[in-house]
């Protein structure tokens, strides 16, 4: 079974994202780890299949005939939603971090068609650097859920949850505690998880 | 009848612990929240994301007075600015509304249809059902034509059909949430008529088979849960298993059905991907069939006289009655049943809104209409192309000494509160939608529609810019 893909007919395997991305096109999917299943939470992997504007990451292949990534109306609304995802970000600081997906952005995320600015900036502020490993800043996390997700299904500890709701819900550490007082065991998979370095590893590590 | 608590996997009784603790200590905290997952043996970071996301947890003391509600229906009744004021209270009935719900009031009760009617005796449809199969039972239902009363019409026997081809034991869970600010035909339903309900989940079991079945209810409904709790318990001999009843904590989210699944296996309640439908997997993996109050109470009539009967009323496509739950400024505010194909015009002369000069016509997830469009029928489907449709059934009228401009910015800013957080476009669109409402930034806000209403996860993010869209159609100079 095949899918066309921009035209292309590409084999219907995996998920409408899975097939986009093995064709060689490139879209967003800030939420959508290789490693893990989808989450669906972040919203940029939009595409029109069969004329229809789905998430990619969690559509099945099969059964879809045909994807268009780059209609008007598909890069419209990415781009809408990278520029509500670029809002939630600090703007860079002095160090090597910060800004608009930090390590994601590079390029292909089409960074170039996002207006900077376009909407007023709203981050949190926490930070906790109490692991000796690694810390969080929480004006670079988009809330994006991967951390959840590989401390939850691949780790099996389940130190991170994603506390309150709306613009209020914020990434925490069992009942609201910092990552040393959780059971976090800084293993370092929601690290390698997190697509905009809010999660980074503290250089050279414990002293 | 209801079902004994140890039959159910330990996760899903994280929203009864803590209902209980905080019932117990007035207000809930990390600790009491820690231990409860420790309890339930749910990661304490699972329990504490799911326990900080029902609006009806306190997470400090609270004095205990009575809030007053500030949904549209009880500002539009006079309302006025109050730091203490909490959302929509689904006292619409009695707008302007102070404090819990009560036993739902039977005068308010405006216009019963069959659903609605007065109970005369016994359970004759379930009779009738008892003598059929399985098979036969599903035909009448199919001919019936009787769709989904939560909102979406999706017809019922489809829905039926689609769980049973699964060929594995089915959840039967019954959505009586009714978290949507200006509906509480649910409520009337279960406190007025709550044998008409259980006759109908009778038949759902008889047909079904279930493996499980569930009622889900608005934990702020107390007094529909204790009549719905009575009935069950005087009609255990009409039930083929035990019902579980379990509270919700609020949050309109908790209406989607399969944030509300999340919430029954002990999650935080936000909605999940689809595929897969409900149907195919939802609670613990299981086919689930997710039916609201009033469909199921539907059962009753349909099966008591047949298909052909059901169907002299309303229309081809929509047959029977929907029963709405009008507010707002009018005369007689209250439930009225009537037959699907009636006009919001109709429905406001009976109700005492003549001098109406616009509705909001389908909740936070509708639309506004001027009153010239008042010949929109109650019937299923998209409705208005700005907003406005039939929905779960609430109109809202308005007046003309009413402010439309705060009323749609009210509804606008309910919809961003409500915003469960989990995907980007309706946490951070529908406040910035707001903003750029109270400010004229028509430019930005035809974005944010656009992005909110195609990029959002679910229904709810999805609804969330009709009011909008449709208070700048007909009302732009209002915006400017």
């Amino acid at each position: 079974m095949t899918i066309k893909i921009n035209g292309t007919d590409v084999a219907a395997q995996g998920t409408v994202l899975d097939v986009v991305l093995a064709s060689g096109v490139d879209i967003p999917h800030l939420c959508k780890d290789d490693n893990l299943a989808a989450i669906g939470a972040c919203r940029t992997c939009l595409v029109e299949a069969d004329g229809r504007i789905v998430a990619s990451c969690s559509l099945p292949a099969e059964g879809v005939k045909q994807v268009e990534t780059h209609t008007d109306r598909a890069v419209m609304l990415r781009r809408g939603v990278l520029e509500l995802t670029a809002a939630m970000q600090a703007p860079a600081g002095e160090g090597a971090f910060g800004g608009p997906f930090a390590q994601t952005a590079s390029g292909v995320y089409e960074v170039a068609e996002v207006r900077a600015g376009a909407f007023d900036v709203l981050t949190g502020a926490t930070e906790d650097g109490s692991s000796e490993f690694f810390s969080f800043h929480e004006d670079q996390c988009i809330l994006c859920g991967r951390c959840v997700s590989a401390c939850q299904d691949l780790q099996h500890i389940s130190a991170i949850g994603m506390a309150g709701g709306g613009r209020s819900t914020r990434v925490t550490p069992d009942g609201d505690v910092t990552f040393r007082d959780s059971v976090c065991t800084s293993c370092g998979s929601c690290v390698a998880a997190c697509p905009t370095l809010a999660l980074r590893p503290k250089a050279g590590g414990p002293a | 009848m209801t079902a004994p608590e140890q039959s159910f996997p330990l996760r899903t009784h994280l929203l009864d612990r803590l209902h209980a603790v905080q019932a117990d200590h007035g207000y809930l905290d990390s600790a009491r929240v820690s231990a409860i997952a420790v309890e339930l043996r749910i990661p304490v970071a699972e329990a504490w994301s799911a326990a900080t996301s029902y609006p009806e947890f306190a997470f400090e003391p609270e004095d205990g007075t009575p809030k007053p509600c500030n949904g549209l229906s009880c500002t539009l009744r006079g309302a006025g600015p109050d730091a203490a004021a909490t959302s929509c209270t689904f006292q619409c009935y009695r707008a302007p509304a102070v404090g819990h719900e009560a036993a739902f009031p039977e005068d308010v009760l405006r216009v019963a249809g069959p659903v609605m009617a007065s109970i005369e005796s016994g359970m004759p449809a379930l009779a009738k059902v008892g003598r059929m199969s399985a098979d036969e039972a599903l035909s009448v239902l199919d001919a019936s034509g009787l769709r989904g009363r939560g909102g979406a019409y999706f017809p019922t026997a489809r829905k039926w059909r689609g769980a049973m081809e699964q060929g594995r034991p089915i959840a039967l869970v019954i959505n009586a949430e009714e978290g949507e600010p200006g509906v509480f035909k649910d409520r009337a339903l279960l406190g007025l008529r709550p044998e008409r309900f259980v006759e109908g989940l009778a038949i759902a079991q008889r047909i079904l088979s279930p493996a499980v079945t569930i009622v889900f209810i608005n934990g702020e409904a107390r007094p529909a849960r204790e009549s719905l709790e009575r009935a069950l318990a005087m009609h255990e001999a009409a039930l083929t298993q035990p019902v579980r009843v379990v509270s919700g904590g609020g949050g309109y989210v908790l209406g989607e059905e399969s944030t509300l699944l999340n919430a029954l296996e002990g999650r935080k309640p936000v909605p999940r991907l689809r595929p897969p439908l409900p149907i195919e997997s939802g609670y613990f993996g299981m086919p689930t069939v997710i039916n609201n109050v009033e469909t199921i109470a539907n059962l009753a009539v349909v099966f008591a006289h047949g298909a052909a009967a059901f169907r002299a009323l309303g229309t081809e496509d929509a047959p029977g009655t929907k029963i709405l739950s009008v507010s707002g400024n009018v005369e007689r505010a209250g439930v009225y049943e009537v037959a699907f194909g009636s006009t919001l015009r109709e429905v406001a002369a009976s109700a005492g809104a003549d001098d109406s000069v616009a509705a909001l016509f389908g909740g936070p997830s509708g639309g506004f209409l001027p009153a010239a469009e008042f010949d929109m029928a109650i019937a299923p489907g998209p409705g208005h192309e700005t907003g406005a449709f039939t929905g779960a059934g609430a109109v809202v009228f308005i007046s003309s000494k009413d402010d439309i401009r705060d009323a749609a910015l009210s509804i606008a800013q309910y919809n961003a509160d409500e915003a469960c957080g989990k995907c980007t476009p309706c946490r951070e669109g529908s406040p910035r939608m707001v903003e750029a409402l109270r400010t004229g930034k028509l430019d930005e806000i035809e974005l944010l529609m656009d992005v909110v209403g195609e990029a959002s996860l679910c229904g709810l993010g999805q609804a969330a810019p009709r009011p909008v869209r449709s208070a700048l159609h007909f009302w732009p100079e209002l915006f400017r």
